[in-house]
């Protein structure tokens, strides 16, 4: 009469809330004792606790008629107030209660292990969840004092727990994650300390602001080109230097040009600037001006050229502006206003700086 | 310089077009005086006044790209300040205070550095104008933004100049 001895029990345990010792208990210490053993080989074990505890829990009804009505999801929540008459019972290990409480929260976390065997096998499968629910853990236990001894029991798991997951480093990249999004989005950096560091709160607080600092090197290397491909702060952050002054130089020599290319702009700029704040002109623009050639200096012969070019081209901007010359520019715009009668050709020669809106 | 802002609403106008107008308009500034003061049509060919001419051009430009931004981001502020005592340095004596401001800021910026010891860190500083007195963390937070603006700046002066 051992319907479960087949199987791995994976918390076997909560079969036995009644009190029926004896035979019974020998059996589920035995299981036990499997249980303890047989964990450690992988993950696909613990997948093979989950679906057991239901079925088990189940063929435990069957036996005794005491346990609780819903096997399946009792048999995982059902399992906290079941340990506590365990506990009773099984007097030959003492380590019990702690075990089964783990595994109860293996089997809820997908955590397995007991003392002795490593969950590196269980753990590279759900990192994540690992954590997630890790952390949710102490909340939940917290929030759910059902008794003492389960709050002891849980206690003790979340402490044991806290170590393990102290070692495992896959979940210390995911707790750094974590722990700079909380520092983002809350006043307290939660952090995880990682083996062989320093808990101390300075250490804390460096290691917050190394992660702080690598995250805005990690935004300036998208912003400056072929940053990507360069690895090592010192590397990228000289490329960032080479790029800031090369931009700064470029606008140098961009005011150079403009002072040596345009002495007077005045009217043009007067237009320009009343039609830009009117409107967007860019689609007129760039779809009616094509870019004309600019003078470069302006020298008194071509003047009377570019006069007669503004008068018959309705396209050529001249754009520069003398000051003897200005009524001289006025009146062509007005002929070209008139002529084209329409806003759009103010903004045609007036907008010939394409700026965009 | 570039005291009138032509746009009323901010929010809505992007960073481009804000300082693309003030540039323009201090553009415009700049080449009526000049011409103001000379009745016959000089050419800007004496190396001289073309000099004078350019470092007006790139303040300008530099004022009215940090008056687009506006003041909430630091290195706009310091360079704002830095322009202005700048100007007023002949006839004030405004720019010495400024300039003490900056000694006190000084000693507080040694210990910064002594935290973030990174030599290129520290070269960032002087490219970010403010950037001495800030730690490292808002120094890259500053250079990223600033390095944002002096693209557009970038794009709009090579239009202007194209056309």
């Amino acid at each position: 009469m051992d319907p479960t001895a087949g199987n791995v029990p994976g918390s076997a345990v909560p079969g036995p809330d009644h009190e029926e010792p004896g035979l019974e208990t020998l059996q589920f210490r035995e299981e036990i004792q499997r249980l303890i053993t047989v964990p450690p080989d992988n993950a696909s074990s613990f997948t093979a606790l989950l679906e057991l505890p239901p079925t088990q829990a189940m063929e435990l009804l069957h036996l005794s008629p005491e346990s609780e009505p819903n096997p399946a999801p009792a048999a995982v929540s059902g399992e906290p107030p079941l340990l506590k008459p365990c506990a009773h019972p099984f007097n030959s290990s003492l380590t019990f209660p702690s075990n089964a409480t783990l595994i109860e929260r293996a089997a809820k976390f997908s955590i397995f292990g007991g003392d002795q065997s490593p969950e590196t096998g269980a753990v590279p499968s759900n990192p994540g969840v690992n954590l997630e629910k890790v952390k949710s853990e102490p909340a939940e236990s917290d929030s759910n004092p059902n008794s003492s001894q389960e709050t002891k029991s849980n206690q003790r798991s979340s402490a044991k727990r806290k170590e393990r997951e102290k070692k495992v480093k896959v979940s210390m990249k995911k707790s750094k994650i974590e722990a700079k999004e909380d520092a983002d989005k809350i006043p307290y950096v939660h952090v995880r300390a990682r083996r062989g560091q320093a808990t101390d709160s300075h250490s804390l607080a460096e290691r917050a602001r190394r992660e702080k600092i690598n995250a805005r090197m990690k935004l300036l290397q998208e912003l400056v080109p072929g940053c990507n491909k360069i690895s090592g702060t010192a590397l990228v952050l000289d490329e960032i230097i080479n790029h800031v002054q090369s931009l700064q130089r470029q606008v140098e020599f961009l005011s150079m040009r403009l002072a040596t290319v345009d002495p007077r702009i005045d009217s043009n700029l007067d237009h320009l600037l009343a039609t830009e704040s009117l409107s967007l002109m860019q689609s007129n623009f760039s779809s009616m001006a094509p870019p004309i050639m600019w003078p470069e200096l302006p020298i008194n012969g071509n003047r009377q050229q570019y006069q007669q070019q503004w008068h018959f081209d309705a396209l050529h901007q001249p754009g520069w502006g003398r000051e003897e010359d200005n009524h001289i520019f006025i009146t062509p715009e007005a002929s070209l206003i008139s002529c084209n009668s329409s806003a759009n050709s103010a903004s045609l020669h007036t907008g010939h700086v394409k700026t965009e809106l | 310089m570039n005291s009138q802002h032509s746009s009323s609403r901010p929010n809505s106008s992007s960073l481009k077009s804000r300082f693309t107008l003030g540039f323009l308009r201090a553009l415009k500034r700049l080449n009526r005086q000049p011409s103001s003061s000379s009745s016959p049509p000089q050419t800007v060919s004496s190396p001289r006044e073309m000099c004078r001419r350019y470092l007006r051009i790139r303040i300008a430009a530099d004022a009215s790209m940090a008056s687009a931004v506006g003041s909430r981001r630091a290195w706009s502020r310091a360079l704002l300040l830095k322009i202005r005592s700048r100007q007023s340095r002949s006839s004030n004596s405004s720019a010495r205070r400024v300039s003490m401001k900056k000694k006190c800021l000084g000693e507080k910026i040694k210990k910064k550095k002594k935290l973030k010891c990174c030599k290129e860190i520290n070269k960032l500083r002087k490219f970010v104008p403010g950037g001495e007195a800030m730690d490292a963390c808002s120094l890259l937070d500053e250079a990223a933004h600033y390095i944002r603006c002096l693209n557009t700046q970038v794009k709009v002066m090579t239009r202007i100049a194209d056309n």
